[in-house]
């Protein structure tokens, strides 16, 4: 089983990984694994993304959420259904590969932190395939014989410390700094992921006996296989004299009896880590050779977990949006978009300035700056810099192919321009900006599935309501809480077409009908309709009594502070009037919101109303104190006023 | 008529929205009851019989018309203080509360201008001239009205120094149960009492 729980953002929606993007998103979908159902993921939604399938189940998200990755993806099938049964998409899983490629898998090299493989609901059996570098193959040269020495097998460059024990080289006798030992064995690590395919020409399989391992410490097993140098020898009686070894450092073919390279003396030992796997594949499994084989008589039960072939995940499409779905997944399996992560930028043309530079980080070559110094060498970068877009720009739209190849670094360069000018111009502008550039919440009529006429615009809105509520709740773009908490529909409307950039615009039939599916989704924002019909919208949290609270609590602040100006009342007593304008200013609300909000406080009778020349104030309400009612106040005032005595008098 | 004690406001009175017609039905409500109460305690101790809302309401121009009649109440409804005043509306909102409580009564007929503030109701006043015939023992003597007014002998009661037609009123009170009887002229109105 290679599903894997996902993390979900605060409206249910998968988290994203960084350039992930969502291609589809289709309801009421069920999962099998294999040919059965997964009893909890029978009613849910599924999106697909770039990098992943997801599947956030609709009743139980948090729980029951999985995705498998596409990188993990051999092929997948399509089943059209028939009569009852719903048409399918079957995502057949890779055979894991227990062979040297695991470790080159770009996921579980130390250091390239690409992907997160995140919990795994591996079975027991099914060990992850991470396997700590071959370590006794990866050397550091001394600074001072430069003679190539083997890193220590129970080196591990994630832990270690100044502390690790670091023998002296072999030659000369000195000891390495450890951050010399650090990066040699990083950039080995590093390194053999391209030269990976070099280690994988045909092996000799090469059983080894039975008694070597336990059957469960994989790791350690592989581990503490390096040092013991008389195990690989062991393994190496191949029943094939003709297999030879390459060496991985100098690429001699060695005799596979050989434990180091005849030419470069490397060890040659880390050819055996996909041996031991194998090995223990075969002993839970059977004693026989590595081909695995469909072990019919066990039962299913058994069987999953001792075939070599996970069972591949069937996704079943009730509401239709198969079609979609599989045109996009076989689209997006084609592209491989997971492949590019972390890729290495375009190598630039060969242009005098942007040469010598690996990375699109320094533009001007490194002997330029040397050469030019203070301001002159200040304008020379700027300069150099600008022309350095201009090419980038200009190669970019020569043709298409060229602009998808460049896509990311003129993603980059768009962004940075207008934070520039967002700089120049309003605050308001930049985190405009900022919003567009982190906006990968494209929700659009063309990425849901079109099952009916009616269903698939309920998806569409509740795809974004769900964006919506994500937009809402960012913590990075802070919409809501840069409006005091509160912010009316209209100008979250505004927002948040501005921020999609003017395209795939909502139109304000949708908006309204997808703010109003909030409630029902259970996300963490809400609508809420003011008394004059006004439609604002506030977190969850944020209750009618707290914001009277703190109105109250302002208004208190109000007898203790003196007016800006000489007032005719006694503001001891009875504060100050104020405006809405006074509250949004206040509060950091809208001043609609502010409006809404002192009538609604208004309304509850905490407040009342002035209306004079200045306009219309509102005050703490000293008119209705309880009259008729029973009188609670007397006592409230007495003990109002003995705190106002001790504030006085300095003791509070 | 001019006293000489300041008349105290209630506290209300200073604060500014109280001049504003709330929207919030029970703060109004509660609003008209602190208005009504203010008007009586007003009129009583200015010992107003009558109140006239236009000339209460649209001061004239400056404060130096202010002692015209006895139904000017120009400081009522006009807080000079805090430079506020319950508009025209407003006030008649209070005086048709006041009203339907029956303290006041609209003077002649339905115009409304000018109204009876009853902070004693004409039974209120009868029941007072009656205790007083009873204890200075007039019965079946006979009174006009300028001396129940004015009269040396009526110094000291609350009724005295009232105004002729509430007078009128109290003892047409009276008349209907039958406890006095109303005889005379115009001018020169006397009452008997049984």
């Amino acid at each position: 089983m290679f599903l894997k729980q996902i993390d979900l953002t605060t409206a249910l929606r998968p988290s994203y990984l960084p350039d992930e993007d969502l291609l589809f998103v289709q309801d009421n979908v069920g999962l099998y694994e294999g040919k059965y159902k997964l009893p909890d993921q029978q009613n849910g939604q599924v999106y697909l993304t770039s990098h992943r399938v997801c599947y956030v189940d609709k009743a139980e998200p948090r729980k029951y959420s999985v995705a498998l990755d596409l990188k993990d993806v051999e092929r997948c099938e399509f089943y059209a259904g028939f009569l009852k049964s719903s048409a399918k998409v079957t995502l057949i899983p890779k055979a894991i590969k227990r062979s040297s490629l695991g470790p080159r898998s770009p996921g579980f090299a130390p250091g390239s932190g690409t992907s997160s493989p995140g919990r795994r609901n591996d079975s027991p059996i099914r060990p992850p395939p991470v396997d700590p570098p071959p370590a006794s193959a990866t050397t550091w040269v001394c600074t001072i014989c430069s003679f190539s020495n083997p890193v220590p097998s129970n080196f591990d460059p994630s832990t270690a410390n100044a502390h690790t024990p670091l023998p002296p080289c072999l030659t000369c006798g000195i000891k390495p700094t450890l951050t010399h030992v650090l990066k040699a064995a990083i950039s080995t690590a590093a390194g053999r992921q391209p030269g990976g395919p070099v280690l994988q020409t045909p092996l000799p399989v090469r059983p080894r006996p039975l008694s070597a391992l336990g059957g469960s410490h994989i790791n350690e097993g592989s581990g503490s296989a390096a040092p013991g140098a008389p195990r690989p020898s062991s393994a190496l009686k191949t029943s094939d004299p003709d297999a030879s070894f390459q060496c991985p450092r100098c690429t001699f073919f060695n005799h596979p009896s050989l434990l180091s390279c005849e030419i470069c003396g490397a060890p040659l030992i880390s050819h055996d880590i996909p041996d031991i796997n194998q090995h223990i594949r075969s002993e839970t499994d059977s004693p026989g050779p590595f081909l695995s084989k469909p072990l019919s008589a066990l039962p299913p039960s058994l069987d999953s977990p001792h075939n070599s072939q996970p069972e591949s995940v069937k996704v079943s499409f009730r509401g239709g949006g198969e079609k979609i779905f599989y045109e996009r997944l076989k689209s997006s399996m084609t592209q491989r978009k997971w492949l590019l992560q972390g890729a290495p930028p375009i190598p630039k043309s060969g242009d005098g300035l942007a040469n010598g530079t690996g990375s699109s980080s320094g533009p001007g070559g490194p002997p330029e700056r040397v050469k030019i110094a203070g301001i002159a060498g200040l304008e020379h970068r700027g300069q150099a810099m600008r022309k350095n877009n201009e090419l980038v720009i200009g190669n970019a739209f020569e043709d298409l192919e060229a602009l998808m190849a460049s896509a990311k670094e003129i993603v980059a360069l768009a962004e940075k321009f207008a934070r520039q000018s967002a700089i120049a111009g309003d605050p308001n502008n930049a985190f405009l900006a900022e919003s567009v550039s982190q906006l990968g919440l494209i929700t659009t009529k063309d990425i849901v599935g079109t099952s009916g006429t009616s269903g698939s615009n309920s998806l569409y809105l509740s795809e974004l309501a769900r964006n919506l509520a994500e937009f809402l709740t960012d913590d990075s773009r802070g919409v809501l809480r840069r409006a005091g908490g509160i912010m009316s529909l209209v100008d979250l409307w505004a927002v948040f077409n501005r921020a999609r950039g003017g395209v795939e615009l909502v139109s304000p039939t949708d908006f309204e009908k997808a703010a109003v599916l909030w409630e029902k989704l259970g996300l963490p924002v809400r609508l809420r309709t003011f008394k004059s019909g006004v439609k604002v919208v506030q977190g969850r949290d944020r209750t009618d009594e707290t914001t009277i609270r703190s109105l109250l609590a302002w208004m208190k602040d109000l007898h203790e502070f003196p007016p800006e100006r000489e007032v005719e009342w006694d503001w001891r007593e009875w504060g100050r009037g104020v405006t809405a304008r006074d509250a949004a200013e206040r509060f950091g609300w809208s001043i609609g919101v502010a409006e809404e909000e002192l009538e609604m406080a208004e309304e509850r009778g905490v407040l009342c109303r002035e209306e004079g020349i200045e306009g219309l104030r509102f005050w703490e309400n000293f008119i209705d104190t309880g009259e008729g009612k029973t009188m609670p106040n007397p006592a409230q005032e007495a003990s109002d006023h003995l705190i106002k005595a001790m504030k006085d008098a300095g003791m509070i | 008529m001019s006293t000489t004690t300041p008349f105290f406001f209630p506290r209300e009175y200073s604060f500014p929205p109280f001049f504003t017609r709330q929207t919030n039905l029970t703060t109004h409500h509660a609003q008209l009851i602190k208005w009504a109460a203010l008007v009586l305690a007003y009129c009583r101790h200015h010992r107003l019989f009558k109140l006239s809302l236009s000339s209460a309401i649209s001061d004239p121009l400056s404060s130096t018309a202010e002692p015209t009649s006895d139904t000017t109440a120009s400081d009522l409804f006009h807080n000079r203080q805090l430079n506020r005043r319950l508009s025209l509306a407003d006030a008649r909102e209070v005086l048709d509360f006041l009203r339907r409580d029956g303290r006041v009564e609209p003077v002649d007929g339905t115009t409304g201008d000018v109204v009876w503030v009853y902070w004693r109701t004409p039974e209120e006043w009868a029941g007072l001239v009656e205790a007083w015939v009873d204890e200075t023992a007039q019965r079946g003597g006979v009174l006009t009205l300028y001396e129940l007014r004015e009269g040396d002998a009526t110094r000291g009661a609350e009724f005295h120094g009232m105004d002729a037609d509430l007078l009128q009123k109290a003892l047409g009170v009276l008349v209907k149960r039958g406890k006095a009887q109303i005889f005379g002229q115009e001018d020169s109105l006397g009452v008997k009492f049984f």
